[in-house]
């Protein structure tokens, strides 16, 4: 494992992460708090729901600065990813069509389930039998379709 | 303002063996210990309508409970108003109503109905026992104080009375007219303005001896007393606690209570609120529409003003919750819709920013870093100790600059400030020279200097003391500024201005409109509240008739039978 630099001789964040450095901050607080929070009386399959979100809520954050608003510059942004402010794997999803609101890579992945299908997330409200409120058990998405 | 002089008049004792108590509603019911019986109607000493009242003692005392014209037409003529209010009930047992009989099989919430009620009386002339009631309404019936019976059709043996006493009538007022209201005789004076402001002394009066049943100077108190009741809305809040101390009868308190009640939901509504306020404000709205797009605007300044961060994100802001409380934030009707606006008002933002920082000449991190060092620099200190003694300073944490340059800067600093003061101005006096005179000309500040100037270290290495005598004398010697002018962005923003007033201005007319509609709405509600009320306990009147108050309707038929 490399050594942690001092931050004074770390290079420097490509100019523009000031104006986002508090809200990256309050989200890794958030994590943080997310990581020590007991497990005891939770069901072990939703112990890392909180995770999950405050990732996905993250990386959404950096790609639409990116993206939509255009706030950031790609300087920035690449440094962001490289960082892990950002999954750069689950924005590469988001890039696609269909997969526009994707909650995470887990629900994503066939191979991983019974029944080789995706996660009952993926499933449009649409066509959903009733209105049955649905938390997905890999990261307890009520449904990430993109025509939701 | 007039004054109501009615008094609540304790009720009457209660029989031996009840006591009363007070239900959960608010409403007084009393109980026998011994007989196990409870009951809502006030069961008094000697029993009312069973055995006649024993010879009073006193007679104005029992006068005032028990007036011997009891229930007025409680059986008698009913009728329904024009606004379908219900019926007229129980008179007012006998223009005095405490204690008497009359009105017991009446349920207690039959509050709003009557409209109408017997406003004067007067005796007619040759037949005795008979007096002509005039409603409130203007109607009128003859009513038989022993017989305790009462007509809307006026019986032809009574014809001749009635008509001399509308003569006479008639004859009083005229008379009244040309004495310009002075007090008639009370006797027969049918005018209830009589005594607008009296009825406090002419309460006393009565007690002073008026056991007579036909006084009519007493009704006309009585009348005026209620008068006022309807026309004091103070009184209106007060008639509710006496009601409920008297569950049995259909009082002056029910009726005052009516009163208000009706006035509530109808009468004096309109008056209240006033309808060339509301055309005001339908002008208003007129004028001013609310757009979706001011809407939107709207919820743009509040974000601006609130001075929200556009890089943060929308969770954020929902968290916070600090924009709940704004007015604007009503502006658009759903949180998808503010999502929305929010965003679009981000990009803009954003682009803004990055304009002015593109504009704007770029910060030089250098110049606090130096301003830093001249304060603080001392040639005691080696570089690492300086960097220690000052780790926390934002000067020396800034990311734009390297420690390699501020080393740089602060040994550079440091053997300047070894150098004679001849040098060291001289070295000033070109660095001023050199700066064009688009920056630095006789306009400029000494306290805005340009940043060229201000990022050297020529410019630290002096004190300020003497530097700055030196910079402000150079600058009177300079040349005005050239030409250039940039008023457009004022009107720009002037433009900005105004439409953010028209929108504000929009805005609050909307919400004006909004809270209309609401007491509109909410008036109605409580109309509906009250006729649904009064139908439930119409209901109830029609399911609660018992064997006596049938067996009573029937004996006033066969009453009425006869005369008539």
């Amino acid at each position: 494992m490399p050594a942690i630099r001092h931050a004074s001789k770390r290079k420097a964040p490509p100019a523009g992460f000031t104006d986002i450095e508090d809200d990256l901050l309050i989200f890794s607080n958030k994590m943080k708090d997310a990581e020590n929070e007991t497990t005891v009386n939770v069901p072990r399959h939703q112990a890392h729901w909180k995770i999950f979100q405050i990732s996905h809520q993250r990386s959404r954050y950096v790609y639409e600065l990116y993206y939509d608003k255009e706030a950031i510059s790609k300087q920035l942004y690449e440094w962001l990813l490289k960082n892990g402010y950002a999954d750069a794997m689950l924005i590469a999803k988001w890039k696609k069509t269909g997969y526009e609101k994707l909650c995470c890579l887990r629900c994503v992945q066939t191979k991983e389930t019974n029944f080789n299908s995706t996660c009952i997330c993926r499933v449009p409200k649409a066509q959903m039998k009733e209105d049955q409120a649905i938390e997905c058990v890999s990261c307890g998405c009520r449904g990430c379709a993109s025509s939701d | 303002m007039l004054k109501s002089t009615h008094k609540a008049v304790a009720p009457p004792p209660l029989a031996e063996g009840w006591t009363e108590h007070k239900a959960p509603t608010g409403h007084s019911y009393y109980y026998n210990a011994a007989t196990k019986q409870s009951t809502y109607t006030r069961p008094v000493a000697p029993p009312a309508p069973v055995t006649a009242p024993p010879p009073p003692t006193n007679p104005n005392e029992s006068f005032l409970q028990y007036k011997g014209v009891g229930s007025l037409p409680s059986a008698g003529p009913t009728f329904n108003n024009d606004g379908s209010q219900g019926q007229f009930q129980g008179g007012r047992g006998g223009f005095q109503g405490r204690g008497g009989r009359g009105g017991h099989d009446r349920p207690r919430d039959s509050r709003p109905q009557p409209t109408d009620k017997p406003k004067t009386r007067h005796p007619i002339p040759g037949c005795e026992p008979w007096v002509l009631v005039h409603t409130k309404l203007g109607r009128r019936f003859v009513y038989n104080t022993e017989k305790d019976q009462s007509f809307w059709r006026i019986p032809d043996k009574l014809k001749d009375g009635i008509l001399a006493l509308d003569q006479q009538r008639i004859k009083e007022k005229a008379e009244a007219l040309s004495k310009a209201k002075e007090p008639v005789d009370s006797g027969e004076a049918p005018g209830a303005a009589q005594r607008p402001g009296q009825a406090a002394a002419a309460e006393k009066t009565v007690e002073e001896g008026e056991a007579a049943e036909d006084s009519s100077e007493y009704e006309e108190v009585e009348v005026t007393d209620d008068e006022e009741d309807e026309e004091n809305p103070a009184k209106r809040q007060r008639t509710e606690e006496p009601g409920q101390e008297e569950p049995i009868e259909f009082n002056e308190d029910d009726i005052a209570f009516q009163l208000a009640a009706m006035g509530q939901e109808y009468g004096l509504d309109p008056g209240e609120y006033g309808d060339d306020n509301m055309e005001e404000w339908e002008e208003g709205a007129e004028g001013l529409e609310m757009t979706a797009e001011d809407s939107a605007a709207l919820f743009k300044d509040l974000l601006n003003d609130f001075g929200v961060n556009p890089y943060s994100p929308w969770e954020k802001l929902v968290e916070e919750g600090k924009l709940v409380d704004d007015l604007r934030y009503t502006a658009l009707p759903t949180m998808k819709a503010r999502k929305e606006t929010w965003e679009e008002w981000t990009r803009e933002r954003i682009k803004v920013l990055k304009e002015q920082r593109a504009r704007e000449e770029k910060k030089d991190p250098r110049i606090p870093f130096l301003a830093f060092l001249q304060k603080n620099a001392t040639p005691k200190l080696y570089w690492p100790e300086f960097k220690r003694k000052y780790k926390k300073e934002s000067e020396m944490r800034d990311s734009a600059m390297t420690d390699k340059e501020r080393e740089k800067f602060y040994r550079d600093h440091i053997n300047r400030l070894k150098l004679p003061q001849s040098t060291l101005k001289s070295d000033l006096s070109t660095l001023l020279k050199a700066q064009p005179l688009s920056t630095l000309n006789n306009a400029t500040l000494p306290s805005h200097l340009p940043p060229a100037v201000l990022a050297d270290i020529r410019y630290i290495s002096l004190d300020p003391s003497t530097r700055d005598p030196l910079v402000e004398g150079y600058i009177s010697t300079l040349a005005p500024p050239p030409e250039s002018a940039d008023e457009g962005e004022s009107e720009e923003a002037v433009k900005e201005r105004k439409d953010r007033e028209r929108r504000q201005k929009a805005l609050e007319d909307r919400e004006r409109h909004v809270a209309e509609e609401k007491r509109k709405q909410k008036k109605s509600l409580e109309f509906g509240k009250g006729k649904l009320r009064e139908e439930e306990a119409e209901i109830a009147r029609a399911m609660n008739i018992t064997k006596k108050g049938l067996k009573d309707h029937l004996m006033d038929l066969d009453d009425a039978g006869k005369p008539s």
